[in-house]
């Protein structure tokens, strides 16, 4: 993708905040403006890396070249009640933490594949959580299950589980997404109510 | 001086005023003018004018600040109307917010509002069947409410009249519970939903699955390129307004089709703080105005005044209009006003899957939503223990399957699968609740609004009826499911506060008698002959169809009577 085009998704992304300009950019701060949270450029990067491990650059664009970790921080400013905010950079922390105390590492020395254990490992104890939470609402007049002493803060589920959310939120809804991938149509034009499909022999 | 006054009075004096812009007001509009009559539009709200108001309409979805989604501080700056499906990024403009125009829920009640011109004409799901006298002989037949003035015959030509100006796609049924109407080309059942209409016509007597009946261009006519309009595109995202005009508005239709013959003058920021009437004319004279923007009162004159405020509006207006001769609100008489109001029941869905069909889908989308099925719980005789009954949508749809578990390449594969899943079928229950006069709105007698007008009060609830109805429609929908051969079959109910039906109907009631009712046949007040109600106010029983189109129907019947009585001096 080239600089242009980087520049107009970076607009796209943000909406009307405020870009800060580069030569005045204070080394401590977000590049977003935010309104409710306070963030500083080593966090962004941090979630930054979090999200292109989530959508990595392939042959096609991944979170950084979309910058989609801009798009997560707009919604968790915007979007989400205070608690998840603060439970959100409370777990960052965590997670930062997590990765010293798993791997002897900060995240970004990790490479891809440690990298992307250590989020699957995250996700699968949320998972697990919920579906034991599920199982217990199922089960009328049973105690509510005290949830199993995970590895991972309920902190740091959280803000893993709004930075994966909202990165996926952004990249599927967005203008590379929708005009190369699954292409949204404004103006379809048509209803044809009998289309034929060809479904794919099961592997 | 005086000639200043009198200028100004003449200048302030109408042969019509119409209170309201949207689905009713925008009909009583366009008829006034047709027949060159000097009419005045008031409009609580702002003036937002076809396609240039319309600042969403041709956005893409990454051009959505949020993606579509609302901000947190305004969703818990709006809990009510935070709850209606079509309140988002890309339509919240057309909604009131909770915090502008208070109101008292005695009972919790959802009351979903749109204060502009056009109203909620441009938010509605545009679903439009017709009444039958399965409908209007209900209330006489099982013993609520009260009998209704009209019958089927009397508002049928007018179904045929106001159909062939907005535009209603539909196929011609045959069927008596659902009159056919004056329809343009109907959107097509897909593959499942032509397979769950043969075999429901194939093991239920009396229930059908049809091609939901809407007020779309699926072709146009002369008519509706007179109006500016051009064929549906099928687009599907309605609500923020049409730049084709391709759904039924009174943006896109009633109102431009009004302001065009000349006669119309369009008032929009004024909010009807009461109808003026004079004692010793014995009729109303004109309405009294509040400036939403200057909190100037001004008085409009007129022979002949049509309320379509929106239901518990109109209740307010009318609540709100007292005299000497009437104490307890305009027309009065019977004391029934803000009373036996009622609306739909909305609380239950049913999802399922069908393992079939799978050499088929659907390509482009359905602006029609898909299939309905209409109410056949009691229609010919009483069969269950609960009155009336319930219609339900029905439609199917399938879409690949993307899975966000994961991380790396394998879920961007995921995310890009065009594989489709089974196919997914739905249904939501849309029951019809019985009036009582336990049911009723009315003004506090303290608190008032920012204009100077009494908050209304709601005391409006479900009863024993709406949760057998409930019961009723889960069963039912479950075993033609199953019979059909559905599978995961999910049938769910919510306890949602009644209003986000959008339906709300009632309080000044139409009926043949002034003691027990507000309106007339015509819906004219029997005690004040130059006032008419036509919007969801007026009906005496709520039926289980969409009330638009009837609203629609009655309100060019009315407007078609006010001005024969107009012509003999009557008025």
């Amino acid at each position: 993708m080239d600089r242009r085009t980087v520049i107009k998704n970076l607009a796209l992304i943000i909406g009307g905040a405020a870009l800060l300009p580069a030569c005045s950019q204070d080394k401590a701060k977000s590049k977003v403006a935010l309104k409710n949270i306070d963030i500083t450029a080593d966090q962004e990067q941090l979630i930054g890396d979090v999200a292109e491990t989530i959508i990595p650059k392939t042959t096609t664009p991944g979170a950084k070249d979309l910058q989609l970790h801009l798009f997560v921080l707009k919604m968790l400013d915007d979007c989400y009640k205070k608690e998840d905010q603060q439970a959100f950079v409370t777990g960052m922390g965590h997670f930062a933490d997590q990765s010293k105390k798993l791997y002897s590492k900060t995240f970004d020395q990790l490479d891809t594949k440690t990298r992307e254990a250590f989020l699957l490992g995250i996700e699968q104890e949320g998972k697990a959580e919920e579906a034991a939470a599920q199982k217990s609402g199922d089960e009328k007049n049973a105690a509510p299950a005290t949830p199993p002493a995970g590895k991972y803060s309920p902190e740091l589920k959280k803000f893993y589980s709004i930075v994966k959310r909202q990165t996926i939120n952004g990249y599927t809804n967005s203008k590379y997404f929708m005009t190369n991938i699954v292409v949204y149509e404004l103006v379809p034009g048509r209803y044809n109510a009998h289309f034929p499909y060809k479904q794919k022999q099961a592997v | 001086m005086a000639n200043l006054n009198i200028d100004s009075v003449k200048e302030r004096t109408f042969d019509a005023i119409v209170i309201g812009s949207g689905m009713s007001g925008g009909w009583a509009a366009k008829e006034f003018t047709d027949k060159g009559l000097k009419t005045l539009i008031l409009e609580r709200g702002r003036d937002v004018k076809h396609i240039k108001d319309y600042p969403t309409t041709n956005m893409y979805p990454w051009e959505f600040e949020h993606r579509g989604e609302l901000p947190m501080s305004v969703q818990e700056a709006n809990p009510i109307v935070n709850r209606c499906y079509a309140f988002g990024e890309s339509a919240a403009h057309f909604f009131v917010k909770d915090a502008e125009h208070p109101y008292i829920q005695d009972k919790p009640f959802d009351w979903i509002r749109g204060y502009q011109v056009g109203g909620k004409s441009l938010l509605w799901a545009r679903q439009t069947q017709r009444w039958s006298d399965f409908d209007f002989e209900g209330p006489a037949r099982d013993g609520f409410a009260v009998d209704w003035p009209i019958r089927y015959k009397d508002i049928a030509p007018w179904y045929s009249y106001v159909e062939k100006f907005a535009g209603i796609s539909g196929n011609r049924d045959g069927i008596a519970e659902l009159p056919d109407g004056e329809f343009l080309p109907a959107f097509p059942l897909n593959t499942v939903e032509e397979y769950f209409r043969d075999h429901v016509k194939s093991k239920y007597k009396n229930r059908y699955v049809i091609s939901a009946r809407c007020a779309h261009l699926s072709t146009p006519k002369q008519i509706h390129l007179d109006q500016g309009r051009v064929q549906c595109q099928r687009r599907t995202i309605c609500e923020r307004g049409c730049p084709f005009g391709g759904y039924f508005s009174a943006n896109a239709t009633t109102i431009p089709w009004a302001l065009k013959s000349g006669h119309a003058t369009l008032r929009p920021f004024s909010v009807v703080e009461s109808i003026i009437y004079d004692d010793k004319l014995g009729k109303a004279t004109g309405v009294r105005v509040i400036d939403t923007n200057t909190k100037e009162a001004i008085e409009y004159y007129a022979k002949v005044i049509f309320v379509n405020a929106a239901a518990l509006n109109t209740n307010l207006i009318l609540l709100n209009s007292k005299s000497h001769r009437f104490p307890n609100g305009l027309g009065n008489d019977s004391g029934v006003l803000g009373k036996y109001v009622a609306f739909h029941n909305y609380s239950a869905h049913i999802g399922a899957e069908y393992d079939g069909a799978k050499e088929w889908t659907t390509d482009g989308r359905n602006p029609a939503g898909g299939g309905y099925i209409p109410r056949f719980r009691n229609v010919y005789k009483q069969e269950t223990d609960f009155l009336r009954g319930y219609a339900s949508g029905f439609s199917a749809y399938r879409y690949p399957e993307r899975s966000w578990d994961g991380v790396g390449s394998s879920l961007k594969d995921n995310l890009a699968n065009k594989e489709l899943g089974p196919w997914h079928v739905g249904s939501h229950m849309m029951g019809e609740t019985i009036p009582k006069e336990s049911n009723f709105v009315s003004l506090d007698d303290k608190q008032k609004d920012t204009w100077g007008v009494p908050l209304l009060k709601m005391n409006i609830d479900y009863d024993d009826n709406d949760e057998k109805m409930k019961k009723d429609y889960v069963e039912q929908l479950t075993e033609m499911f199953t019979s059909a051969g559905f599978t995961n079959i999910k049938a769910s109910t919510d306890r949602r506060a009644p209003g986000l039906d959008i339906h709300e109907m009632g309080g000044a009631r139409m009926g043949n008698d002034p003691k027990t009712s507000i309106l007339n046949k015509w819906n004219q007040v029997h005690s004040v002959k130059n006032v008419f109600v036509t919007d969801g106010a007026s009906m005496t029983s709520t039926s289980c169809q969409n009330p638009s189109l009837t609203y629609m129907a009655f309100t060019a019947r009315a407007a078609d009577y006010a001005m024969s009585e107009m012509k003999k001096g009557n008025i």
